[in-house]
C-alpha cells in the first residue's frame, strides 16, 4: 500500500490526459467501440441500462418506501431495523442497496446525506445523483456547512433542531425519511409519494408541508 | 492518501446549482457512459476500492474541473491501460490493436432485468471480537495513511463516540489491491464543535462509517 500505485496511476493519467480526443463526447465513443472490438462490450446492453436508469430507477422508488413507512408503522420498523431485507419485500433492491441504513427526521432532529470522499449514494432507491450531490462545493460544505446548505436550497433548520450528517465513508449508504406532513391524514400511498421529493430523501430539503397545498 | 479527493470541510468552493434540471443525465453522452460501465466486462480483477484509488489519482486540476462521468471515464481508461488490457493509443482511437483473449462473451441486453436487481454485500463472517461497543468514546487516528484509505482529513485525531457496530466489513486500505481482509466495522459520531471552529455552541453532530484499525479508545 506504498505510493507506488498514486505516482504509477497518476503519470497514466497524464499521458491519458495529453492523447484522449479533447470533448467527452468523442472519448466516450472511443471507449465504446474500443470496448465492443475487444469483446467487452454489447452495445445494445449499454442502451438496456440507460433505459433503466432513464425510466425505470429513479426517486420514485425512494419516494414509495417513504409513503409506506408513513402508512404501515410495521414496515417502517423493519426499514429501521434492517433497510435491504425491507426494501427487498416490494423488490428494489440493486446497485448499493446491501447495506442500507434509513434514517428518520422528527421533530427535533433533521439528517443531511453526503460523500465527502467520492459520490456514494443509493442508486437503488434514488437512481442517478444530481449533479451538485458529486460536486466539490455539496461535498466540501454539507459536513461543515450543512444548515447553510441547507438554507442554500430555500429552508432555514431553526436552532433547536440538532442536524445530524452522514458522511457514507463505507458502504453503507443512507436515505432520510422526512417528516409526514399535516394535513395528509386520509391520503392513499401514491398521493403520500408524489410528496416526497429526492431533496428530501437526500436531506438538502425538510418541510414537505409546503408541498401539500400546491398539489 | 491526501489527495484532491479528500473534500470534507475545504473552504471557498461556493454555491450549489440549487436550480439543477431534474433529467438523470444533462448531455447524451453521460447516458452513455454510464450505460457501458454498467454493461462491460471487466479485463481485470477491479475491486470498488482500486476505482476510488485509481480516480484520486486524477491530477488535482482535472479532478476538480472535469465532468462527473469523464472522471469515471478517465478511471477507467487508467486501469485498462495498467491492467494491460489496452494502449493509450487505442482509447485515443478507439481501434483495437491488440486482442484479448479467453474473456467470456460480453453481458447480453436481456441480462439486464437479472443484473439490476443484483445486490453486493461488503461484511463477512468472522468469529473476531469487536474491540468497541455502542457509547464507547474513541479517537481517531491522528496521522493518514497512504494509498486509499478511508479516514478522512477533517475527522483525523478527533473525538467521537461509538454509535454502532455494523459488522465485519472488507478494509479498503487493503481491499484496493485485491486481498480480502476484514475489520469491524463502526458509525462513529463526532459533535460539529469538536470538528470545526463556528461550530462552537451548535448541537449538530457528524456520523461516519469507520473501521476499526483508524480508532483507539479515548
Amino acid at each position: 500500500m506504498s505510493d507506488d500505485h498514486a505516482d504509477r496511476i497518476g503519470a497514466i493519467h497524464r499521458d491519458l490526459h495529453s492523447h484522449l480526443p479533447a470533448e467527452p463526447a468523442l472519448r466516450v465513443k472511443a471507449l465504446e467501440s474500443l470496448l465492443v472490438e475487444k469483446g467487452l462490450l454489447d452495445p445494445e446492453t449499454v442502451d438496456a441500462w440507460i433505459a433503466v436508469y432513464t425510466e425505470e430507477i429513479g426517486p420514485k422508488r425512494g419516494a414509495e418506501v417513504v409513503a409506506r413507512a408513513w402508512l404501515d408503522p410495521a414496515f417502517k420498523a423493519r426499514l429501521l431495523e434492517d433497510a435491504p431485507a425491507a426494501i427487498t419485500e416490494i423488490g428494489f433492491q440493486g446497485w448499493a442497496s446491501g447495506h442500507l441504513n434509513v434514517v428518520e427526521n422528527t421533530p427535533t432532529v433533521h439528517n443531511l446525506v453526503v460523500c465527502t470522499l467520492c459520490s456514494c449514494y443509493p442508486h437503488a432507491l434514488l437512481g442517478i445523483p444530481p449533479n451538485w450531490y458529486k460536486t466539490a462545493a455539496y461535498r466540501s460544505r454539507a459536513v461543515r456547512d450543512p444548515r447553510g446548505v441547507i438554507a442554500e436550497f430555500g429552508e432555514v433548520i431553526p436552532a433547536d433542531v440538532e442536524v445530524r450528517v452522514w458522511d457514507s465513508t463505507a458502504e453503507l449508504r443512507y436515505l432520510v425519511i422526512p417528516e409526514r406532513p399535516p394535513g395528509t391524514k386520509d391520503w392513499d400511498i401514491a398521493s403520500l409519494a408524489a410528496l416526497v421529493t429526492r431533496n428530501a430523501m437526500i436531506g438538502t430539503e425538510r418541510d414537505l408541508g409546503r408541498r401539500v397545498g400546491v398539489r | 492518501m491526501d489527495g484532491i479527493h479528500d473534500l470534507g470541510g475545504r473552504q471557498g468552493y461556493g454555491p450549489i446549482d440549487v436550480d439543477e434540471p431534474p433529467e438523470p443525465f444533462h448531455e447524451p453522452w453521460e447516458a452513455r457512459l454510464l450505460g457501458i460501465v454498467r454493461a462491460f466486462t471487466r479485463p481485470g480483477n477491479w475491486s470498488i476500492d482500486w476505482f476510488r484509488h485509481v480516480r484520486e489519482c486524477i491530477e488535482p486540476a482535472d479532478y476538480l474541473t472535469r465532468p462527473y462521468y469523464d472522471q469515471w471515464l478517465q478511471t477507467y481508461a487508467a486501469m485498462m491501460v495498467d491492467s494491460g488490457a489496452a494502449s493509450i493509443e487505442e482509447l485515443a482511437s478507439g481501434r483495437s490493436t491488440a486482442p484479448l483473449h479467453g474473456m467470456p462473451a460480453p453481458m447480453p441486453p436481456e441480462k439486464v432485468e437479472v443484473a439490476k436487481k443484483s445486490v453486493a454485500r461488503f461484511d463477512r463472517e468472522s468469529n473476531a471480537t469487536p474491540a468497541f461497543s455502542a457509547g464507547d468514546a474513541v479517537r481517531t487516528q491522528s496521522l493518514g495513511a497512504t494509498g486509499h484509505t478511508r479516514l478522512p482529513q477533517y475527522a483525523r485525531d478527533r473525538r467521537g463516540r461509538i454509535e454502532a457496530f455494523r459488522g465485519f466489513h472488507v478494509l479498503p486500505d487493503s481491499n484496493m489491491t485485491g486481498a480480502g481482509t476484514v475489520e469491524p466495522l463502526y458509525t462513529v459520531s463526532f459533535a460539529a464543535a469538536d470538528l470545526w471552529p463556528e461550530a462552537d455552541g451548535r448541537r449538530d453532530r457528524v456520523y461516519l462509517d469507520l473501521w476499526e484499525r483508524y480508532l483507539e479508545r479515548a
